[in-house]
């Protein structure tokens, strides 16, 4: 009887302790997923983007860059621009993420979830054209569009194409990309010159459209 | 009074704490005289042994006196109320005194752009300044605001200057402020406007002639135009 005792009180001691740990880092594994809870007031849910509220499809972007943007946000390099009407409103909520550790968190629940691919909305773009704009791009951004970690090149395959001709025309007009934090957008802000017009940009951003296809 | 807990920043802050401590005097003193004859009116009728409840119906003059004496006294108070509110909004809100120099205020889900005259000292040239949540003003100086937004309703909040003036979208609203002391103080947003609302602060520097002229010179101008942001006409 006494056995039965000792060993019911041990039993019960470990369960307990087993709980106790494991509920910080069921919390710590779920962190992610429960910041991007504000982050979805914008981007959507499944992060697919909305172009009401100047919010670009993110889900499935490599965590690498997702926590560089924020970072980037975050310290001012980007969203600071009185043109930059997005980054603007990005910046405060960026703000928002106290942490490194929250950073990461949100970037890798982001990276985690299936990338979108939007439906085109803009017209008047001539992807043929744009084709031979694009071999520049490639350079960094690949054939495919699929991005290169090495070269901190982004994926553009899967994203808005409103938001990737939003993001040529910033960098166009000096109003993203003017930031030494960020050598990388310094480096965009010089190759979008490549376009020679409005319509150049539309229609590279058509041909890139087809790499979403 | 308040500036115990918050400095005062504008020529106005004063007057705004003046009306504030008037209503603060006054209400104050008909709070602990109405308090103090309430339960001395309880301790003085409590229960007493042999003295059976009275039912009273407030109909006999001496007993409306207690609400009519008091009722016309605070009335006549209410009138120094007013008359020192009237006289404060005349001042901050209907008034305008000419502006030595012009600043454009643009509230956006969830940042302010402030537009600064440049080296010319004039508002709409193409060496104005730019900052987004930054606001460098001068000292002493009398300066006009010309407030805008550009999505939703924001509130322009300075609580150092006793400020708070509603940005709307599609108008542009013009005010004034004179600031007093140096330093740097907080501007926020005091309008609900969305989910970054709490976010939504901005950083006020009050700098004297010399450190406010060196600023200017240390600031490159902005391409406004290339910066979706059309010159504002401001007249002077």
């Amino acid at each position: 009887m006494r056995m039965t005792l000792t060993r019911t009180l041990v039993a019960s001691i470990t369960t307990l302790l087993v709980a106790a740990f494991a509920l910080p880092v069921a919390a710590a594994d779920g962190r992610g997923e429960q910041l991007f809870e504000l982050c979805a007031q914008c981007h959507g849910s499944a992060a697919e983007g909305n172009q009401m509220t100047l919010a670009p499809a993110i889900a499935g972007l490599d965590e690498w860059y997702v926590e560089a943007q924020l970072n980037y946000f975050r310290n001012g390099a980007r969203g600071l621009h009185p043109g930059d009407t997005g980054g603007m409103r990005m910046y405060p909520m960026s703000i928002w993420l106290s942490t490194d550790e929250d950073v990461k968190a949100v970037a890798g629940y982001v990276a985690s979830l299936p990338r979108a691919n939007p439906t085109p909305v803009l017209e008047g773009g001539d992807a043929a054209k744009g084709s031979a704009f694009y071999l520049v791009c490639a350079t960094c951004h690949g054939q495919e569009g699929g991005g290169d970690p090495e070269k901190n090149s982004p994926p553009l395959r899967g994203a808005n194409d409103w938001y990737l001709l939003s993001s040529l025309e910033k960098y166009k007009a000096k109003i993203r990309g003017g930031s030494p934090l960020n050598p990388n957008a310094v480096v965009m802000q010089g190759t979008v010159n490549i376009l020679p017009d409005a319509q150049a940009m539309r229609d590279v951003v058509a041909h890139i459209m087809t790499l979403s296809e | 009074m308040i500036e115990q807990f918050i400095p005062a920043g504008s020529t106005y802050a004063g007057n705004i704490d003046g009306q504030i401590d008037l209503i603060f005097v006054l209400v104050g003193f008909w709070f602990i005289l109405s308090e103090a004859i309430f339960f001395g009116l309880i301790f003085r009728f409590r229960k007493k042994q042999g003295q059976p409840a009275e039912y009273i119906t407030g109909e006999e003059k001496s007993q409306k006196r207690w609400i009519t004496v008091p009722h016309f006294l605070v009335l006549v108070c209410d009138v120094f109320i007013i008359w020192g509110a009237i006289n404060v909004w005349y001042h901050v809100k209907q008034e305008l005194p000419p502006a030595q120099e012009t600043v454009r205020i643009i509230g956006q889900q969830w940042t302010w752009t402030f537009v600064h005259p440049g080296p010319d000292k004039q508002l709409g040239t193409a060496d104005d300044i730019a900052k987004v949540n930054e606001l460098h003003l001068k000292v002493d100086t009398t300066y006009h605001f010309k407030l805008e937004a550009r999505d939703v309703v924001h509130s322009f909040s300075v609580p150092v200057f006793r400020l708070k003036q509603d940005a709307i979208p599609g108008r542009v609203i013009t005010g004034w402020f004179e600031p007093t002391l140096t330093g740097e103080f907080d501007i926020q947003c005091a309008e609900m406007c969305g989910i970054g609302h709490g976010l939504m602060g901005a950083k006020l520097s009050v700098e004297s002639a010399a450190e406010h002229a060196a600023w200017v010179a240390s600031e490159s101008p902005l391409e406004l135009a290339a910066a979706n942001m059309p010159q504002l006409a401001v007249e002077e």
